[in-house]
This record gives C-alpha cells, sequence and structure tokens, in this order.
C-alpha cells in the first residue's frame, strides 16, 4: 500500500541529530505498514532502527513502546526495549527514526515450519504471557499474526515486534490484518479488548497447525468461524485444544490468564497421560513422545520463569 | 480541550471525471470548508493507467487527504487505514499550528524527539476521541459494476471501525452519478449501516463519472457548510437534513 510517501532509504551510516549517535546500517530486516526496519550497528552493538514515511506515525509506536515498558516491572519484557528517537536528514528532509534492541530470531511461522507443529501449544502459551503482561498495562497489541512474532534463536523464547497496531485498551484497534482480525471473521468489532488479542491468537493457532492446503480452504468469502472449528476437528494436533480454541474465537476469555491456563491444563494432561502410556509398554510412537517430553520440559522451564518474574 | 469534529469525503472510484467541474476543483473547495478529500482507487489488474492515477493524487493533495491505489479485495482495510491516517494528519496540522503560535516557527521539528513523543500520544488520543463524519461516495459508472461487491463489503467494514471508536461517528454513502442529481444519497447519515443493505441495486449505471460535481454535492451533506449561492443553485438541491442528532434512520434503497 502507498499511502503516497514513499518510506525514506536509509544512507549506509547515519548520525541522529539531537543525541549524536552514528549509525551503520548493515541490511534491512523487513517492512511493515508504518514503515522499514533495518539491522544497524551503533558502536558495535546491533540494533534495530526503524523508520517510516510519516514521522507522526513513528512517534505513535514510540508512545506505545515507552507506555508498555513502563511499570513497577520492567524486568517482564513485553516489547524491545527502545534505544534512541531520533531524527536524520533524508535529501534535505527531516526524518523520525528509532532505535530499539535487537532480537535475533526467526518469524514464527517459519520456526513451526522447521522445527514442527508439537512446537505450537508451547509457544502459543508463552505468547498468552506475553499478553497477560500487555493487556495488565492496559494495551491491546492489535495486529498480532506470525509475521509479529519472533522465536529468539539463543533461548527459543517467543517476543512480539512491531508495535504499530498496540492500541490503548477501549479505543478502535490501529491496525489489523484482516486474516487475523475479528471483525473480520464476523466475529465482534474493532475495540480494544484482551479478547480482541485472544481471538486473533486462536485463529493463529489454527493456521499453524495447518498445512498450507488446509488452511487456504479456510479462506472462502464471507469468512466464518465454523470454517476454523471445522479445520480444528479434522487436526490431531489442534483437537485436544478445541475448547480453549473456540471459547477465544466466542469472546467468552476474559483475559489471557485464564486461556493460558487452560492450555497449560491440557498439554500437561495429555503429556501425563503419554507417560503413563510408555511405561505401560508401548513404545511405538518414541519420536512423538520425545518431542512432547522437550515440549513439556521447556514449558515447565518457561513457566518457573514467569512464576518467578511475576 | 472539546472535542472536535474531523469531517471527510472518501472517494471510491476506477477512472478519470469526464463531466463538470474538475474534482481537483471541488476537492480544494471540499478543504477550504473543513472537509479532508480521500481517495481510493480500485483497480482489476495493472495499475490505473497514468491519467487517473494523477487525477487521483491530485484530488488528494487539493483536498488535504491522502490516496491509494488498490485491489477489490483490499479496499475494506484500506478505507480504514486511510481514513485514520487522514484524521492523524488532520490532528497534526492543528496542534502544529497552535505550537507554531505559542512557540514560534518550526515549532514541531524544533522540539526534542523526547517531547515529540508526548505530541504524538496527544494526538493519537484527540484523534480517537473526536466526532467524526465520513461520507463515501461510491463511482457507479459502468466500469465499477464488477468492484461493488468489494465497495459493499467495505462500507459494512467501515461501519464496523466507526462503531468501534469511543469517539461519535457518522457514515453516510452516495453514489455517483445519480438519477436526477450528480449524486444519489444511498445511505444517510448513519452511526450503524446495516448488513442487508444492498448497494447494487438501484444504481444508475452509465458511462458518465461526474466526480467534481459529486465532491461539490457531498459538501452540502455536512450541515455545518452553507455553499456560495451560485454552486448551492447548481448543485445544493440534495442538500439532506440531517437525521435529528444523529438518531438511526432506515436507508434509502
Amino acid at each position: 500500500m502507498s499511502f503516497n510517501r514513499a518510506i525514506p532509504k536509509l544512507p549506509p551510516q547515519f548520525r541522529g541529530k539531537w543525541n549524536q549517535k552514528t549509525y551503520h546500517v548493515l541490511r534491512e530486516l523487513g517492512r511493515g505498514a508504518n514503515g522499514a526496519v533495518y539491522l544497524v550497528s551503533q558502536d558495535g552493538v546491533r540494533r534495530a532502527v526503524k523508520i517510516g514515511a510519516e514521522g507522526m506515525d513513528i512517534l505513535m509506536e514510540v508512545h506505545a513502546l515507552k507506555s508498555v515498558q513502563q511499570g513497577r516491572d520492567a524486568r517482564v519484557t513485553v516489547a524491545p526495549l527502545l534505544c534512541d528517537v531520533d531524527d536524520l536528514y533524508i535529501d534535505g528532509r527531516s526524518c523520525t527514526f528509532y532505535a530499539m534492541e535487537y532480537l535475533d530470531g526467526e518469524q514464527l511461522d517459519q520456526f513451526v515450519q522447521r522445527t514442527g507443529t508439537d512446537w505450537v501449544p508451547v509457544l502459543i502459551i508463552q505468547l498468552l504471557a506475553r499478553l497477560v503482561v500487555l493487556h495488565q498495562r492496559g494495551w491491546v497489541f492489535g495486529d498480532l499474526k506470525p509475521e509479529n512474532v519472533i522465536v529468539t534463536r539463543a533461548d527459543s523464547q517467543v517476543r512480539l515486534i512491531d508495535f504499530g497496531g498496540v492500541t490503548k485498551h477501549g479505543c478502535a484497534v490501529r491496525q489489523f490484518t484482516e486474516e487475523y482480525d475479528r471483525a473480520a471473521w464476523h466475529a465482534g468489532d474493532r475495540r480494544a479488548e484482551p479478547a480482541y488479542d485472544l481471538f486473533s491468537l486462536a485463529v493463529m493457532t489454527v493456521r499453524l497447525a495447518s498445512s498450507p492446503e488446509v488452511w487456504k480452504s479456510s479462506r472462502t468469502e464471507p469468512r466464518q468461524t465454523s470454517l476454523l472449528c471445522d479445520i480444528i476437528r479434522n487436526n490431531d494436533s489442534l483437537y485436544p485444544f478445541r475448547v480453549p480454541l473456540i471459547k477465544a474465537f466466542h469472546g467468552q476469555y476474559a483475559g489471557a490468564e485464564e486461556m493460558k491456563s487452560d492450555m497449560l491444563a491440557i498439554v500437561q494432561g495429555r503429556t501425563t497421560a503419554v507417560q503413563q502410556k510408555k511405561a505401560s509398554g508401548s513404545g511405538s510412537s518414541g519420536i512423538w513422545i520425545g518431542g512432547l517430553f522437550v515440549a513439556s520440559m521447556l514449558l515447565l522451564a518457561g513457566t518457573l520463569y514467569y512464576a518467578w518474574m511475576m | 480541550m472539546k472535542e472536535a469534529t474531523l469531517r471527510q469525503i472518501l472517494v471510491v472510484t476506477d477512472g478519470c471525471s469526464n463531466s463538470g467541474i474538475s474534482p481537483v476543483a471541488a476537492a480544494t473547495l471540499a478543504r477550504e470548508q473543513g472537509i479532508t478529500v480521500n481517495v481510493i482507487g480500485v483497480v482489476e489488474k495493472g495499475d490505473m493507467g497514468e491519467q487517473g492515477e494523477k487525477e487521483i493524487r491530485e484530488i488528494a493533495e487539493a483536498g488535504g487527504g491522502l490516496f491509494d491505489i488498490v485491489y477489490p479485495q483490499q479496499l475494506a482495510q484500506t478505507v480504514q487505514m486511510l481514513t485514520r491516517k487522514a484524521m492523524t494528519r488532520t490532528i497534526h496540522q492543528v496542534v502544529s499550528k497552535e505550537l507554531k503560535e505559542i512557540l514560534g516557527d518550526s515549532a514541531m521539528e524544533g522540539l526534542v524527539p523526547e517531547k515529540r513523543v508526548q505530541v504524538a500520544g496527544m494526538v493519537d488520543e484527540l484523534g480517537e476521541r473526536s466526532r467524526l463524519d465520513v461520507v463515501m461516495l461510491v463511482d457507479s459508472s459502468g466500469s465499477m459494476k464488477p468492484k461493488l461487491a468489494a465497495v459493499q463489503q467495505a462500507i459494512h467494514d467501515f461501519s464496523i471501525s466507526l462503531r468501534s471508536r469511543s469517539g461519535q461517528s457518522r457514515m453516510a454513502v452516495c453514489s455517483f452519478p445519480g438519477k436526477q442529481n450528480h449524486l444519489d444519497v444511498r445511505i444517510p447519515w448513519t452511526e450503524e449501516v446495516d448488513q442487508a443493505h444492498q448497494l447494487t441495486s438501484g444504481l444508475t449505471m452509465s458511462g458518465i463519472t461526474p466526480t467534481g460535481p459529486a465532491i461539490i454535492e457531498a459538501i452540502a451533506l455536512f450541515e455545518h457548510v452553507k455553499l456560495p449561492t451560485g454552486l448551492r443553485d447548481r448543485y445544493g438541491h440534495n442538500e439532506l437534513e440531517d437525521g435529528d442528532q444523529g438518531s438511526l434512520r432506515d436507508h434509502v434503497f
């Protein structure tokens, strides 16, 4: 989409007008609705810099990022850490940019494609934990989709990126993608509330655990959540999670915490059942159990981590 | 601060105007009356052609708004995005002007980025809480026919977006050319568009695209504006009495 002004192109090296930090551009990381993100090096430290066509859009994102990071418990990182906000001149025009912590990782859908769908519930539970914090601080993520979630390379942690859609509770969601948008699925409006994010999350879960062909088949007009329910019914890795997913489609969760504990209970229950089965001597699905075991260990680690953080 | 009313005309078209006053002149007049004009070009495949693209850009520039050229399936999302961005821009301009009066020239650029972030937060909040009146102006000349289903979906979708705002919002939908006038009011001012509404029924399909005259008539739908006498005689007859204090009314099909 164009919206008139092109995204300004960053020079290979530049210095901020106010804070005088020097950046070397390494490569472009990606483009969102509001601008482009580059990997840069600043004093030998890698950072991500975002620049957009409209300075106001960039400033609004910074505003959301800053508000999200405020709060008593800043240790719980929901957003990439903000490092710098400044201007630079490109072709004589003053452009606003911001620098944030660089998260080295893989886009959520690519990660799942590589590691397998066993990971999906684990990643979704991690995401729910992030959303719990974000919602507690009075914000809704809005534009939740695999492209806006990264799994870090170092420690397989889920992180939200691109805060262009982050909206204050009770306002109209600023930015969304129809594929994950509650209103486009005829399942409610676009008022920012925890249930809006949970809806997107549930659609995303179905998408991540389905083959591209199956997913494509659900994309008939008009969009209807009954199509998603059909996919869940026919998918062995989604079926155990049908209750929380369908509750999220119908806006029956007041908050992410509730959905998280439902998901957790299912993962733990399933793992225990499988292990008992294994103990009783039917070791035929060893690889699958191995995957689940890893997943449950990670989950346990994650839970302990969050329990410690809270 | 008192909540302002933001007024926008959103033109949805697929080609050049070919009748009556220049749409760029009409957009200039709208802007003069405090109405922003946004334009979306809808294309089936390829592009609009140089002439069509140029006109769309010039209408948006003259109308102080934004434009985009998209495929029918992108229409719904584009309507929401364009409207929001144009709102932000209008409020930003007002805020900048006020800052300029207080702080002197280049006020916004002269502020340290930290302060500007605060201004952005304020602009965002004002945008959310402002009253918003949008007239959607749909080109219904022959070539638009295959795209009208997408337009109809976009109208309904936009109604959901408006309903989700904290500020009061109203929309009206018109098609042009109209049967007698340059435009027909298809949905009078409303806060919620009925899903059953059919845009395609009873449409006047013709080869004429009077974009300019339609914009002029659309200006008259904003009751705060009194058209100059000359223009009122020519275009003002379609004036629509406001649905008393924004109460819901049945749609005219």
